[in-house]
């Protein structure tokens, strides 16, 4: 993935540790604490929603959801994109490339809005992954339906923009 | 949650019992089942491929969540939680959504340091519009992300363009889960405080 991101949270962890250490009272002691008590909870979990996820990536033709993507236009278009969006359950490696093999093929800029930002705010692989764990069902039940107007939003003010 | 700096010895057994419960399992039966349907569909040799990928995967993340957790331990006992949380009381409205938005936007790493953030949040007893834009606005507009990813992939112009027209939309999906009529409750899915 990208290094800014794991290199601000190693620097960061190291450097709290540093300081939390020289203060010289139970602040470490706490910090280390919370931290076991929530990685008890997250990590089991984790690790097996990750290999769920990983299969399940494997078995999602891409190559399908591209095609059907490309041949589309206008609104029906930011509509279509914004369900793709929302089925991609991978990381920025694979839906940027799938946005990008979908430009090159001529796509509208109002779909290819609407995609990355049904991608973006859905995230299957997210939800799986961190929220479900994390959060719980109840939490990413009201957060879906929070950001269901997004992606069609954000493709109509593509279409506005771009008109 | 309490939110008070633990105090006396971990509990682990009753640590255990919830790292294991019973959401843990249907964890176990997703994977399970998705390695099953990968053997029996796309055949031992795809099935080799993938579990190479998913280990690459694990290795890869699982170093990156260990350190995010420790991060969000210390900023948890560093924090003025009890300032913060009445900050958060007091500033309900509007406003409270955009500062959300715009904090979610500069939150730096991916979602193994974004979403310990979003339970330092919840722990601080931070209303569900706010805990929504908040993490919406980082999925939107991380900034870290669009250089990293959409300026490479998909061009400035473009990037851009997407950037502005989704500044508004964290704060609407804030806006919209503050009037759904749902509730949701963080207890169950916060480790055991103890209560001696």
């Amino acid at each position: 993935m990208n290094g800014f991101g794991a290199l601000f949270i190693y620097g960061a962890a190291l450097g709290l540790a540093a300081y939390t250490l020289a203060r010289r009272d139970t602040t470490f002691r706490n910090g280390i604490r919370r931290a076991v008590e929530q990685a008890t909870i997250i990590m089991p979990r984790l690790v097996f929603a990750l290999l769920g996820a990983g299969f399940l990536v494997t078995l999602i033709p891409t190559e399908i959801i591209v095609r059907f993507l490309g041949e589309e236009s206008g609104f029906t278009g930011v509509l279509i994109g914004s369900l793709t969006g929302l089925v991609i359950a991978s990381g920025p490696a694979m839906s940027f490339a799938i946005a990008a093999a979908f430009a090159s093929e001529g796509a509208s800029i109002p779909a290819l809005v609407a995609f990355l930002t049904g991608w973006s705010v859905f995230a299957a692989h997210r939800v799986l992954i961190f929220e479900i764990p994390m959060f719980g069902f109840r939490w990413v039940r009201l957060r879906m339906l929070s950001v269901i107007p997004l992606p069609p939003i954000a493709g109509a003010l593509a279409m506005l923009v771009t008109a | 949650m309490t939110g008070d700096a633990p105090t006396g010895p971990i509990d682990w057994a009753g640590l255990v019992r919830s790292g294991l419960g019973k959401s843990f399992w249907l964890f176990v039966a997703f994977a399970a089942i998705m390695a099953i349907v990968c053997y029996l569909v796309l055949g031992p040799n795809a099935f080799e491929d993938a579990l190479g990928r998913n280990t690459e995967l694990l290795t890869g993340v699982l170093p990156r969540v260990v350190a995010a957790q420790l991060l969000a331990g210390f900023v948890w006992v560093l924090l003025p939680r009890e300032r913060l949380s009445a900050f958060l009381q007091r500033n309900r409205g509007r406003r409270a959504l955009v500062i959300a938005a715009a904090v979610g936007a500069i939150t730096p790493g991916g979602p193994a340091s974004a979403f310990p953030f979003l339970a330092i949040l919840a722990g601080l007893r931070a209303d569900i519009g706010v805990l929504v834009a908040y993490i919406t606005s980082w999925a939107l507009l991380g900034v870290q992300r669009i250089i990293v990813w959409d300026m490479p992939f998909m061009g400035v112009d473009f990037s851009l363009m997407r950037f502005l027209i989704g500044i508004p939309l964290p704060i609407l999906a804030g806006i919209v889960a503050r009037r759904l009529p749902l509730t949701v409750s963080f207890e169950d899915h916060e480790p055991r405080r103890d209560q001696q």
